[in-house]
């Protein structure tokens, strides 16, 4: 009676423990998407398979050291061998393993199946954003943190979704198939959204697949998965799933702008407005490295603010910007950015900070330079 | 033969009795274990790869 006591106790400690651990978050979540809910259902069998075996491997073995203790005068029996033990010990595990990779196959098939999507979006990581592309839809953009330098340098009171927050969401619609295409272009970055139940290297050189239908409108949150450098707790992912009509209207309006921006590439642009575009990229791109002020951070990041040679040779600086500098932190950004950005940039980086050349770099100039 | 094909299969489950284990070693020839090892271990890689691809089809 009283083991049975003792056992009791212990499963209902164990019950009560993993309870608390749910409402605290500390699990991983339910989830939103189609898939998701089947994965968090596979954890908490293979779970609970685990407490089972758990409690009786450790009952067992707290049972007999309590009942054969040497002061009730227990005597060790002294033998070799038992053969049919062991073949127990070995056929049961064997069969928990067999029996938990049935189910765990099942849904990985499922995971590894990005058929009949209706929507194809390439990420690609970055030092430190990611890219997202609507393949076929000509719309892309970079999503990078939102959250003030401020509040991370501990200036101001840190906001709710504090290195959880971006300028551009990658918005998605419910009820509809999405495919991911990953992939980087520096180092191994990792896509991760818990809600979402998709956790996915990006590796540069190749492409990874994975795909969500999400049922729930709303916004999910996640972050870099795989350690890539500095920054890396500093390009963190939001996406915003919408209803699919929203999602249409959304689509098209992108796709316009992108349009209206492809037309704007052959207009002569002013200094102002090029400043002005500029100095928002800067930030949100540039300042990461260089600075919000041009100092940069030398040896690993050079200055930009009263670098002679910056000042003295466009040509020079155009190309550092354009093809990046092979063997640094400095990448390419001929493919991240569009013309127009780039020449902004350009444009803000020559005059901001005393760098005052008065040139204007135009977009056309730049759009030919990318054609060579 | 039976007996070498049963011994190897006691060592793919890694539990032998001490009886068979001492016969084996002192009648056993190790080419005729060596073989029928290769053999077996083929045999299993082929039947993983068999219900890999049943549990895929």
């Amino acid at each position: 009676m009283r083991t049975l006591l003792v056992w009791l106790a212990g499963g209902l400690t164990l019950v009560g423990s993993s309870q608390v651990a749910l409402a605290n978050g500390w699990n991983m979540p339910v989830g939103v998407s189609t898939l998701s809910g089947e994965i968090y259902g596979l954890h908490m069998t293979i779970f609970w398979i685990c407490v089972v075996i758990g409690v009786v491997v450790f009952g067992v073995m707290f049972y007999s050291l309590f009942k054969f203790r040497h002061s009730r005068g227990a005597k060790a029996s002294n033998f070799h061998e038992n053969t049919t033990v062991e073949v127990i010990w070995t056929i049961v595990p064997l069969l928990i393993l067999v029996g938990m990779a049935v189910p765990a196959t099942a849904t990985l098939q499922k995971i590894y199946d990005p058929s009949e999507a209706e929507l194809d979006v390439m990420v690609t990581g970055q030092q430190w954003r990611w890219r997202y592309e609507y393949l076929g839809e000509d719309v892309s953009f970079i999503s990078n943190l939102a959250t003030p330098r401020a509040q991370i340098n501990g200036e101001e009171a840190r906001g709710e979704h504090y290195l959880l927050e971006v300028d551009e969401p990658l918005v998605l619609p419910v009820n509809r198939k999405v495919r991911f295409l990953f992939t980087s272009d520096d180092v191994m970055h990792a896509w991760w959204v818990p809600q979402l139940a998709v956790k996915q290297d990006a590796i540069p050189g190749f492409v990874n697949e994975n795909w969500v239908e999400i049922q729930e409108p709303g916004i999910y949150r996640g972050q870099c998965a795989e350690l890539c450098g500095v920054d890396h707790g500093f390009m963190p992912i939001v996406v915003h799933a919408v209803e699919e009509e929203e999602f249409d209207t959304w689509l098209a309006e992108r796709k316009e702008a992108a349009a209206e921006e492809a037309m704007g590439i052959d207009r002569e642009w002013e200094m102002d407005e090029l400043m002005e575009r500029g100095e928002g990229i800067y930030s949100s791109i540039c300042a990461s490295c260089h600075q919000p002020e041009g100092q940069g951070s030398p040896p690993a990041f050079p200055a930009l603010a009263g670098n002679e040679q910056l000042i003295s040779d466009k040509d020079w600086h155009v190309n550092k910007v354009i093809n990046g500098v092979s063997g640094s932190a400095m990448p390419s950004f001929r493919n991240t950015l569009n013309p127009v950005e780039l020449a902004s940039v350009l444009t803000y980086t020559r005059n901001a900070w005393g760098n005052d050349t008065g040139e204007v770099v135009q977009p056309a100039e730049i759009a030919e330079r990318l054609e060579e | 033969m039976w007996e070498v094909v049963k011994s190897v299969l006691a060592a793919f489950l890694g539990v032998q009795r001490e009886q068979q284990r001492l016969k084996d070693f002192e009648k056993g020839n190790p080419v005729a274990f060596i073989a029928v090892g290769i053999v077996m271990g083929a045999v299993l890689v082929g039947l993983i790869v068999l219900v890999a691809s049943l549990a895929a089809g």
